[in-house]
């Protein structure tokens, strides 16, 4: 699990990437899930391609607010600040990117 | 490049609760040695190939553990490249004897993986994926069924094509008593078999091994046996999402035809081959990239019986990593005693008729690393 420091660290690219949209290139569901991400089980997550100015590169992401019979290739979606999986109640609780289809 | 594969040796592959990691290593090793016609203390190195032991069990510095075990006083290290930990090990034995530094090298591939939960060796695993994919919630079978998903679209291979690599890897592991499922399935039970990832069934994985495999190699080039000729690794980015192509691993293509150069043989002259089918759709991505067929055409080879033994090119006759198992550290020697022992005639009822070439294929992450060895007789 990530440590304040490496949050605090990653936390400084994540901003450049608030509320920015892209097209979803390809998804899966995932049934059986790392430590920390038990409680999502099933999840989707999909890579991401940026548009421009964002710097039109792809990332992987995770997909929210929606079902996979919603999803299709090349969709618009955009990007979410959400809780990352679980972290136990002493643990600092990490926040990062994830998508949702563009409304 | 003439390296001698002078003496193998395996441990069962399974759930082995009454054995430790240094146990299996052992028992590999002194097979090896013994093999190989040499004492210990005429072996100079021990290459130690194991991804996860350190992360999932405090203990690290298997090097000298196991050398001491075994008696061995030369230097000793581990080799660490995600699944790829085997290959790179055999690979950097094979450099420190072209080297001349080292004249007798142990390499011992060892994983102990049953000792933990599932999730904590998805978790473990994830190691060797990029830290944007572990924050996804990203598993590997999650990244593999992505590249299948993307391989579907664009080429049209199917869930039962995929299932069909299971049913003849199956079908090979069913005459490898060494094999964690020395049995055949059915096409109905492992297109039937829960989802994991979708479009991966249970049956596209390969399972949670423990197991032990060791080489002896040296330059001995005098008497006639089997040596490696080719040896070559290629890198490509850990995160799959920033590769250029999701329908296939370009560090494989990369890795083959610099070992095939070294070998002055060509992909056609190959006659028996292991490769890597952590997930079915790896093994068509291999057949693919390794150049046994063209881009696209992967799943519809395989399907023809082409790689079942009998057929032109049998491939993964240990059962792959499927049926035989994937202690990920040990997967990659594994791959080369199985080949050796194809090229001496010493393979049993899985024997490919006068194998004269293998290729040995092992992938790392999603193929961020990729080994690929020639032998031949």
């Amino acid at each position: 699990m990530s440590s304040p420091v490496t949050i605090w660290r990653s936390h400084k690219k994540l901003s450049a990437y608030l509320n920015k949209e892209g097209r979803l290139v390809i998804w899966t569901k995932i049934y059986v899930a790392p430590v920390g991400f038990e409680h999502q089980v099933p999840y989707l997550v999909g890579i991401v391609q940026f548009d421009p100015p964002a710097g039109g590169e792809r990332m992987p992401l995770q997909i929210v607010d929606c079902e996979e019979q919603d999803l299709k290739v090349n969709q618009k979606v955009v990007t979410v600040i959400r809780r990352i999986g679980k972290t136990k109640s002493e643990d600092v609780i990490e926040y990062g990117l994830k998508v949702k289809p563009r409304s | 490049m003439k390296i001698k594969v002078l003496g193998t040796g395996l441990t069962k592959f399974g759930e082995l609760w009454d054995k430790s990691l240094f146990d299996l290593a052992q028992e590999a090793s002194l097979e090896a040695i013994k093999d190989s016609g040499l004492s210990p203390n005429q072996i100079d190195a021990v290459f130690v190939g194991n991804m996860i032991y350190g992360k999932v069990s405090n203990q690290d510095h298997l090097g000298p553990t196991i050398a001491s075990q075994l008696n061995i006083k030369g230097a000793a290290l581990r080799i660490e490249g995600a699944c790829a930990s085997g290959g790179l090990a055999v690979h950097l034995a094979i450099q420190s004897i072209l080297a001349q530094t080292y004249k007798n090298v142990l390499v011992v591939g060892v994983e102990k993986m049953t000792d933990i939960s599932v999730s904590q060796v998805t978790s473990a695993l994830m190691g060797a994926g990029s830290e944007e994919e572990r924050r996804a919630g990203l598993t590997f079978p999650a990244l593999y069924a992505l590249m299948a998903k993307a391989h579907m679209q664009k080429y049209g291979t199917t869930k039962k094509q995929m299932a069909q690599v299971a049913v003849k890897n199956h079908f090979h592991g069913s005459l490898n008593n060494k094999a964690q499922f020395p049995y055949e399935v059915s096409l109905e039970k492992a297109l039937n078999s829960p989802c994991i990832c979708d479009p991966l069934n249970l049956f596209d994985a390969s399972p949670i091994t423990d197991g032990a495999a060791a080489v002896v190699l040296n330059a001995d080039t005098s008497k006639r046996g089997v040596f490696i000729t080719g040896s070559a690794v290629a890198t490509d980015t850990v995160d799959l999402s920033s590769r250029e192509s999701l329908t296939e691993i370009k560090a494989t293509r990369e890795a083959c035809q610099k070992a095939l150069k070294q070998t002055g043989c060509q992909i056609k002259d190959v006659n028996v081959c292991e490769v890597h089918d952590c997930f079915t759709i790896a093994e068509i991505l291999a057949m693919e990239d390794l150049g046994f067929c063209k881009k696209g055409e992967g799943a519809e080879f395989i399907e023809k019986g082409t790689t079942k033994l009998g057929g032109k090119i049998p491939v993964n006759t240990s059962g792959g990593l499927k049926a035989c198992g994937h202690p990920v550290g040990a997967t990659g020697v594994k791959q080369i005693v199985e080949l050796t022992w194809q090229l001496r005639g010493s393979a049993g009822s899985r024997q490919v008729k006068d194998a004269k070439v293998g290729l040995a294929q092992n992938v790392g992450g999603t193929g961020a690393t990729v080994v690929v060895h020639v032998l031949q007789n």
